[in-house]
């Protein structure tokens, strides 16, 4: 990794001179108003109005609905993972009780379904962006809801069975014969990357089809021949899944007078799904309308179209009657997006002082057999450099094909996977050279009075006090009552150990949103948006803030969302976008409806519009008793109160924190206990505490999860996956977590009218370096110095073996 | 096909049912209490809990032919009216839930571990009895507190006359 690599292109994410807006400038006294009203709801611990819904078991999960006449798919899945179709026999499977239709790749061709519309690659003003080796647009592989000729991959499906019942269509998917040429496959993404692999897409011989270049080279490379120190490391962060624990599920129907399919299927998006689905299907977007209500549980997993939504929509056509699709567990462990599965190699160069002077990474993501999203690489590309001031750096990011299910963002798209990396060589370069590593980080940290900070590879940090983050996280930690804490542990024969990590990630997403706002004569308020909430909250801390702003009771806020017939533009929940690009928009949508009122009321109250002073929902005529409601102009006007605002917003702004693990050992079962766990995030301007903090635990017990159980082991000599159901795949559970210690940390963002950064993801993101350098902390005395996850008690004993047999050669 | 008596949330249904029909699935699909949900096909993650003659049992693992004449609650049951429960009331003052779907059968097993205890819950035992549920979005922080502050508003509810006055 020391040349530049031959053909990549070399350039930052940033032309000279494009730097993000960093001062929301959106002004005009009604904008004012809104912005000094703001407060009386938000900052508050709001109970959820989801709530009564789920807890009745009332909420609307995409396989609760029962169309009439409704049918059931099962889909036929590739045991093989590379292999050529030669022949689909379905007569056995046709013939069998209940079956309707089979369908496979050449009838799906015949009837002109082009391939799912991933649109991969990160696009908005500010992401790194990412080119084909040589340069130019990346070949991403065309992702077809059925295979045609070939597998690429275990689980893909290659035929369709619809049935009366999901019984008859299991059924009669086992009867359907498939004949395959199994064809050489390769699963490693290094593997895949090196000379002689086989190759999954004739278009890629090498199967590499990302390679770019970010930062400066040159400068990187003059740095490290002249550093004091430098230190390298070569990480593979492990491949998981989200776990939705809703499995995915799609219900369709089509309507053959009106030309038009109706989709119930939870996501992460509605209406970036309706344009999917209508390129898929070659249609124009308005002859589907897609429905999205309660989604259970998304982690990115869910923003991208399943090849199940479009078989369930073409399958309903061909028999006439609504299909239905539900994934059982074991088919989401095999074809739910996966996530991670980033090879890193990092290399850190320092003077005597220990300050740093330079970084160099070069990373390989695995996407698997298509490419449904370049998201993680692109983020992670941005975040190289973690929380601290280093000069110059030098990037290359790969992306390669191979014969594994697809990734796809997943909680914290990219940045745990960079974090982990700047972490544990921070760690590595202290020990080098012997100081200690908190004061090792504290000499580099970026400083608040560097905001906007502009990284090595050309990412603008908007805000934060990152030592500040750090300081209260060692304060709630009780850093220096650990000392005690690990001698009554060793007096129990225990072995304790401690892991710290700084973090900043980014939060841009997908830059489009629209608000609807319109006043009821009841006073009822309906705001339409376009995110997609899956457990986040939305309808409660979206109400606080037009409650705030419009001045009115937050019961009288309802927040409208996922039927793409009345939600008409949005992006959708990912990134951390949707309290910042909702709020944003929702702002400018409550100021646009109170200019547009006060001008009614002048109307009406026969007096100019300065002369309104607006409270409480109620403009009153200054220094009379004559006054007027939001909800009186409403039952009185001949036409709806109601605004529409779109709002386009670039800028990505940057949550950080820092976070501390603590863990308890057993040096006989091996087996690791968390025992502590600290995070202090800086969400920006926190709307809802209560949720924040929801967020945050469950964003840390997925980091969690990964570095401690989770895995989607794949056989490397046969290509299975083999971790199918919850039987193999560990996961977080009461009896394995802790109480959390999480504080929000509130520097306020000055790229949007709220203050917003974005929460959640910041548990994640620094939770795999935290666990792991807390275990290696607590095995630094039998000298193991490195261990790979997931952390199990067998990876434990055998990074104790190996120490002990390296030692025993010496 | 089966023929199968079962009392669920109070009311007897009877309905034929085919041999290999799950309860949850019967309890879905035939009796549209779609509140019940399956997360998975070997009986781990626990969304599909229900009460079945007062006991929690995870209803993919019973076949409906089984259940023939007992008696279950699903937490289409649990509250009275438009009125939360004590274990339903709990889980939203404690933020218990996010997308909502482990929570019907978090609820349940929880109301389960709350009575056999009498109200008399430490952390650790809720920790080790509701393993066999698993929640994505919340870590089980909010969970473990809410079935805790479920299980004093049970016990004081319980508790002699004499002893709350105190």
């Amino acid at each position: 990794m020391n040349a530049h690599p031959d053909g990549g292109r070399s350039g930052n994410a940033l032309g000279a001179g494009d730097i993000p807006q960093m001062n929301w400038d959106q002004t005009g006294p009604e904008m004012k108003m809104v912005r000094d009203a703001l407060f009386r709801h938000v900052g508050k611990p709001v109970r959820r109005k989801e709530d009564h819904r789920l807890l009745t078991g009332k909420g609307r999960f995409t396989d609760d609905f029962l169309l009439e006449g409704q049918t059931y798919a099962a889909i036929v899945r590739s045991e093989h993972p590379h292999a050529r179709i030669i022949s689909i026999s379905a007569d056995a499977a046709l013939a069998a009780p209940g079956v309707l239709e089979v369908l496979t790749g050449a009838d799906m061709v015949q009837d002109g379904i082009g391939p799912l519309a991933h649109n991969p690659l990160p696009s908005t003003k500010f992401d790194m962006k990412l080119c084909a080796p040589g340069g130019g647009i990346p070949f991403v592989g065309e992702h077809h809801a059925l295979a045609i000729d070939k597998v690429r991959h275990v689980g893909e499906a290659v035929a369709v069975v619809v049935a009366e019942t999901p019984g008859q269509a299991a059924d009669a998917a086992e009867l359907v014969e498939v004949e395959y040429e199994a064809l050489p496959h390769v699963v490693d993404s290094a593997q895949a990357a090196a000379q002689g692999a086989p190759v999954i897409w004739d278009e890629v011989p090498g199967n590499v089809f990302v390679e770019s270049s970010f930062g400066d080279w040159d400068a990187t490379e003059r740095a490290f021949a002249t550093a004091a120190h430098t230190v390298e490391a070569d990480f593979h962060v492990s491949r998981v899944t989200a776990v939705t624990i809703e499995p995915r599920a799609a219900v369709a129907q089509y309507d053959p007078e009106t030309g038009r399919y109706e989709l119930f299927a939870g996501s992460g998006g509605a209406v970036k799904h309706k344009g999917e689905l209508a390129r898929c299907f070659g249609i124009d977007a308005n002859r589907i309308r897609v429905h999205s209500y309660d989604v259970g549980g998304n982690f990115g997993a869910r923003n991208r179209v399943y090849p199940e939504f479009a078989l369930v929509m073409w399958a309903a056509r061909r028999t006439g009657r609504p299909v239905k699709f539900t994934a059982t567990r074991s088919e989401a462990f095999l074809t739910d997006y996966q996530g991670r599965d980033l090879r890193t190699k990092v290399a850190l160069a320092l003077d005597a002082d220990g300050k740093f002077l330079a970084m160099r990474a070069d990373n390989l993501s695995n996407v698997g057999a298509f490419c449904v999203s370049l998201s993680p690489l692109s983020k992670g590309a941005g975040l190289i450099t973690g929380s601290y001031d280093i000069p110059v750096a030098a990037l290359r990011a790969r992306a390669v094909f191979t014969n594994t299910m697809c990734t796809q963002a997943y909680r914290s798209s990219g940045r745990p996977e960079v974090t982990y990396a700047i972490e544990r060589l921070v760690e590595l370069a202290a020990r080098k050279l012997g100081v200690d590593p908190l004061e090792l980080r504290r000499k580099n940290l970026v400083h608040p009075e560097q905001m906007p900070y502009r990284n090595a590879v050309g990412q603008y940090y908007d805000s934060g006090e990152y030592e500040q983050n750090m300081d209260r996280a060692l304060e709630l930690f009780d850093w220096d009552g650990f000392a005690a804490r690990k001698d009554e542990a060793s007096q129990r024969g225990k072995l304790l150990g401690r892991g710290f990590a700084n973090y900043v990630e980014s939060s841009i997403g997908s830059p489009k949103e629209r608000a609807e706002i319109e006043v009821f004569d009841d006073g009822r308020i309906e705001v339409v948006i376009g995110t997609q909430p899956s457990g986040q909250g939305h309808e409660t801390s979206f109400a606080q803030v037009v409650a705030d702003m419009l001045q009115v009771p937050v019961e009288r806020v309802f927040i409208i969302i996922g039927d793409t017939d009345v939600v008409s533009v949005g992006g959708g929940s990912h990134s951390g976008r949707s309290m910042r690009h909702a709020g944003t928009v929702m702002a400018m949508a409550s100021a646009e409806l109170l200019a547009l009122a006060r001008g009614h009321a002048a109307e009406m109250l026969e007096t100019a519009a300065d002369e309104l002073a607006y409270a409480d929902g109620v403009f009153h005529q200054r220094g009379t008793n004559r006054s007027v409601s939001l909800q009186d102009l409403a039952a009185r006007l001949a036409d709806p109160l109601r605004v529409v605002t779109d709002n386009e917003m670039h800028t990505p702004v940057f949550p950080n924190g820092a976070a501390i693990c603590e863990v308890e050992i057993d040096p006989n079962t091996f087996h690791v206990a968390i025992t502590r766990y600290v995070s202090v995030d800086d969400v920006g301007r926190c709307i809802n505490p209560m949720i924040v903090h929801g967020q945050t635990h469950g964003g840390i017990a997925q980091g969690v999860g990964q570095a401690m159980w989770e895995l989607c082991a794949i056989d490397h000599d046969s290509g299975q996956p083999i971790a199918g159901s919850f039987m193999d795949y560990g996961m977080p559970r009461t009896d394995n977590m802790p109480f959390f210690i999480s504080e929000i940390a509130e520097v306020i963002s000055p790229t949007n009218p709220l203050g917003v950064k974005a929460g959640g993801e910041g548990g994640t993101t620094p939770a795999l370096a935290t666990v792991t350098l807390a275990v290696l902390d607590a095995l630094a005395g039998m000298g193991v110095e490195d261990i790979a996850m997931p952390l199990t008690p067998q990876a434990v004993w055998q990074a104790v073996q190996d120490a002990a047999n390296t030692q025993a050669k010496k | 096909m089966q023929e199968v008596t079962l009392r669920v949330n109070g009311e007897d249904y009877t309905r034929k049912v085919e041999g290999r029909t799950l309860l949850a699935q019967f309890l879905r699909d035939q009796l549209r209490l779609t509140g019940t949900h399956i997360g998975c096909d070997t009986t781990q993650c626990g969304a599909c809990t229900v009460l079945m003659d007062g006991r929690a049992v995870k209803s993919c693992t019973i076949l409906a032919a089984a259940a023939d004449g007992a008696e279950v609650q699903t937490i289409e049951g649990v509250a009275e009216g438009e009125r939360l429960n004590f274990v339903q009331q709990a889980f939203h003052e404690h933020h218990a839930l996010q997308c909502g779907f482990c929570t019907p059968g978090m609820v349940m097993a929880a109301t389960d571990i709350i009575r056999r205890h009498e109200g008399v819950l430490d952390e650790m035992t809720v920790r080790r009895e509701l393993e066999g549920n698993l929640c994505r979005c919340t870590g089980y922080h909010n969970i473990i507190k809410a079935v805790l502050a479920a299980a004093e508003v049970y016990r004081r509810s319980k508790a002699p006359a004499q002893a709350t006055a105190n």
